[in-house]
């Protein structure tokens, strides 16, 4: 039994570095990738946005397991034949800037319009509305919903582990298999996962704090 | 020429008729305070000659010339400040003289300081709007608005937002202004404070004038039986108690 905690712990440190890169590349890609979607479905025609506000529908409407199975297993037959840890990338970006796409659109519609008005009125042209008021006005609203949609973003990398991606939950499960000692190494998972959002939690709360007394306080 | 010079003016959404052929000169200097009742179309009538709102008929011209939003010839002070929450106060009043009027940041930070100094504000320049008071935000908004310079300044409630005590401040900056000449027109349900301001009250109703005329016409016995029923609304509210 203590060689499964050990064994688990082992595990955890081989899967964990995997579990942190994964994360973070996705959360900039999907940031980014949601900025751009957001940015779209506010700022762009009908034509563009509606296309894209269904395509945000269906990754939010489909669950992010079958959309692993779908790119993992199904891309190749479209010839999009990507490595575990390339997909698990591309499938946890896709599903997150879903989410942030509506979390940056929503930041821009809450932009209170009499702001805006002041600097038509003063002469600011839409450019420079739109870089110097709306971007950052918008930027302050959001911080905290972007933090908390990365903090969730670090649980949902658990499921790559069906797709063989050897991160943290892959690793430890699989000394849950070649010892039988499951509960074991599911209370390690479970406490290294804790520990995970929390300290994500954390780095997230400090960096909104950080970038909110950059924009006002 | 007046300096503002309303004609014919209507606005609609849809069926709706909000402005209903709105006439108004005003001439250089003058102080136009415009009051009635919830929804007559005051805010709509500062929106359409500022431009913001769309006019389905008639015309607006400035110095005798239409204008457009942005050309500099109106300025407005709205009732929620509308401040930039991510600038200074300095850098709210700065950012349309270094991207507007193209002043160098040093020029620019210079005359932005001078207009706060003008409302009382020149020792907060260096404050962002949530860490001001309404009645100071309201300041910075209006010296982010005189910093441009425009023929005519418009406020549409610019004391609804703030508390009771917070509204002297405010109130005292535009009568300096009015009293430095500038050209305004000011929507206010502060009744005494319209009464000792303006050169001249405009009362509306469904998006028309009722009557117009100095106060001492408007808060009078003389004035409209509408305007007497709608006056005697506030005259409610007073609380002095005569012993
Ligand atoms: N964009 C709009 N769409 C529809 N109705 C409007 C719009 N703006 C104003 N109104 C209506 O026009 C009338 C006048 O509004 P407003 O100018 O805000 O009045 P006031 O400032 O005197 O209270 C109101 O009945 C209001 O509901
Ligand atoms: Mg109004």
């Amino acid at each position: 039994m203590m060689q499964a905690f050990i064994d688990s712990l082992w595990a955890t440190a081989r899967g964990l570095p995997v579990t942190l890169a994964i994360w973070l590349a996705a959360v900039v890609a999907g940031m980014a990738l949601g900025f751009l979607v957001g940015a779209l479905r506010f700022f762009a025609p009908r034509l563009v946005s509606w296309p894209l506000a269904a395509l945000v529908e269906t990754v939010r409407g489909v669950p992010f397991l079958v959309q692993c199975f779908l790119l993992y297993f199904g891309g190749p037959f479209v010839g999009i034949d990507l490595s575990p840890v390339m997909a698990g990338f591309v499938a946890l970006s896709v599903y997150g800037a879903a989410y942030f796409s509506e979390v940056f659109r929503a930041g821009f519609n809450a932009v209170p319009p009499g702001q805006l008005e002041a600097a038509r009125l003063l002469g600011l042209s839409r450019p420079a509305t739109v870089w110097r008021i709306m971007l950052p006005v918008m930027a302050l609203g959001v911080l905290p919903a972007l933090a908390n949609l990365a903090v969730i973003l670090i649980k949902e990398t658990a499921v790559l582990s069906i797709i063989t991606v050897p991160e943290l939950t892959f690793r430890v499960q699989g000394v849950g298999t070649s010892t039988f000692a499951f509960a074991e190494t599911t209370l390690v998972l479970a406490l290294v996962y804790w520990g995970l959002v929390e300290a994500t939690a954390m780095l997230a709360r400090a960096t909104e704090r950080r970038i909110e007394r950059a924009l006002a306080a | 020429m007046s300096a503002l010079s309303v004609r014919g003016l209507h606005r609609s959404v849809g069926a709706t008729q909000i402005l209903r052929g709105i006439d108004l000169d005003v001439t250089a200097g003058e102080a136009i305070g415009i009051i009635g009742p919830s929804g007559s179309g005051k805010s709509s009538l500062l929106r359409c000659i500022a431009g913001l709102d769309p006019i389905a008929a008639g015309s607006v011209a400035v110095e005798g010339r239409a204008t457009r939003p942005g050309d500099g010839a109106v300025g407005m002070v709205f009732q929620q400040f509308n401040l930039w929450p991510h600038l200074t106060a300095r850098q709210n009043v700065a950012l349309a003289l270094r991207l507007v009027r193209k002043l160098p940041v040093r020029e620019a930070d210079a005359r932005a300081e001078a207009a706060l100094a003008q409302v009382g504000l020149a020792a907060l320049a260096a404050r962002k709007p949530a860490a001001l008071s309404g009645g100071q935000q309201q300041r910075v908004a209006i010296a982010r608005t005189l910093a441009m310079e425009p023929r005519v300044l418009l406020f549409d409630e610019p004391t609804a937002a703030l508390d009771p005590e917070l509204t002297t401040e405010v109130l005292d900056v535009i009568r300096a202004l009015a009293a430095g000449g500038t050209t305004m027109l000011v929507v206010s349900h502060e009744m005494g404070f319209v009464a000792g301001l303006a050169t001249r009250v405009v009362f509306l109703d469904h998006g028309q004038v009722v009557q117009s005329g100095p106060p001492a016409e408007i808060f009078s016995q003389r004035a409209e039986p509408r305007i007497q029923a709608f006056l005697q609304t506030y005259l409610s509210r007073v609380a002095w108690v005569q012993a």
